[in-house]
């Protein structure tokens, strides 16, 4: 069964196509956000190149969020538009479990992405049998308010994603030789974990279709932005 | 606040291709006028100074347009906008707390999803039909940058 996965809920753009053995070909670029012009060129490529056609797909993924608003509904619109196209599934798979999935492996993960104005979205994982467990629901956070619930409750964890880059000094500062911080290749949103997120997904019997899959904004509520003004 | 006569469209490029120049990045601007008061002109020229090589067209429709520069510009039109809820669903805070400058024509329909520090310029009619009078205020560090900069050239 063949997956091609796409994440751009941050600077990175990835694609990838995986199957239940290997990662048959995948192609990041992490420089600009110019999703909208770089995404369909990118899986061209990796198409391309596999010898690919989009019926030969069986199942379309992409990261659904959080993230960049504009991000996310550049890599959507994309996959829902081929897998119309083929007529085949496509599955959604949380853009903070990609980036804890790219390092399962025992320690505590703690995914965050810049969210501005000194806020992460974020979320906390561990891994626990060779299985990715969500401790903490992906929620929007302030930086030093997450920190503050770290030190309380984790004795050593690490961080990827993009807001690693952001707060790295902030994280060390406070949390000393508790933080520990993924290695490049790790820190940034990998479609290929995407796409084995998604054959795990749909090996446990979860299915959408490409009418109904929809950005997780994730934006704080209404209610959480009045409680802020007072 | 800064008070502007602009006599004519081409006071008006230059005031905008000024501006343009001095802008480093992360200024949100807003734009409040009548229809014809010439803020997408002013825009062309202020996109102009920032070093943009495309056509600036009018966001009526698409929102946001988002244009290469110097720095990054996004030109916002929130006029078909309902109010408050939808660009809080647009994602508009990529834009306002990013490295690029964010232009807002009909910025007050959004007043309160604004960033504290925004350079507004008002723009009215003046005495004669070619002419502008631009009421400029600033309310934090880069938008007072820009008027005492705008002061003294």
């Amino acid at each position: 069964m063949k997956v091609l996965a796409v994440d751009t809920s941050s600077v990175v753009a990835t694609c990838a196509v995986v199957d239940e053995e290997k990662v048959l070909g995948e192609f990041t670029l992490n420089q600009d956000m110019t999703h909208s012009e770089k995404l369909i060129p990118m899986i061209k490529v990796v198409m391309d190149s596999l010898g690919l056609r989009p019926e030969d797909i069986d199942l379309f993924a992409a990261a659904v969020g959080p993230g960049s608003f504009t991000g996310l509904r550049i890599g959507l619109a994309t996959i829902k538009g081929l897998a119309h196209v083929v007529d085949k599934p496509v599955l959604g798979i949380s853009t903070l479990e990609a980036l804890a999935f790219n390092i399962s492996w025992g320690e505590t993960v703690i995914p965050i992405m810049d969210a501005r104005r000194d806020r992460v979205f974020t979320g906390i994982y561990s891994c626990e049998n060779g299985i990715l467990l969500n401790r903490l629901e992906p929620t929007i956070f302030e930086v030093d308010k997450l920190l503050d619930f770290v030190d309380d409750n984790y004795e050593r964890v690490m961080f990827n994603g993009d807001g690693t880059n952001v707060f790295k000094e902030r994280i060390i500062d406070r949390l000393k030789d508790k933080a520990l911080f993924a290695p490049v290749s790790l820190n940034m949103a990998r479609a290929s974990s995407v796409g084995e997120l998604a054959l795990n997904k749909w090996n446990a019997g979860e299915r959408e279709s490409y009418f109904q899959l929809v950005p997780d904004y994730l934006r704080e509520s209404q209610a959480q932005r009045e409680l802020k003004k007072r | 606040m800064l008070k502007i006569t602009l006599d004519g469209l081409k006071e008006t490029q230059d005031f905008g291709l000024k501006l343009g120049s001095i802008l480093r990045g992360g200024e949100v601007i807003c734009f409040i006028g009548d229809l014809g008061a010439g803020k997408t002109i002013l825009t062309k020229s202020i996109a102009k100074g920032l070093g943009v090589k495309d056509y600036v067209t009018s966001p009526t429709f698409t929102l946001i347009n988002e244009y290469k520069g110097r720095v990054p510009l996004y030109h916002f039109d929130v006029y078909r906008l309902e109010g408050v809820e939808d660009i809080l669903d647009l994602g508009f805070e990529e834009y306002f707390y990013s490295k690029g400058v964010t232009i807002i024509e009909w910025g007050n329909k959004i007043e309160r999803a604004l960033p504290e520090d925004v350079l507004t310029i008002e723009m009215k009619m003046g005495s004669h039909i070619d002419e502008r009078i631009l009421y400029i205020h600033s309310s934090g560090e880069k938008s007072n940058r820009i008027i005492e900069e705008l002061r003294d050239k």
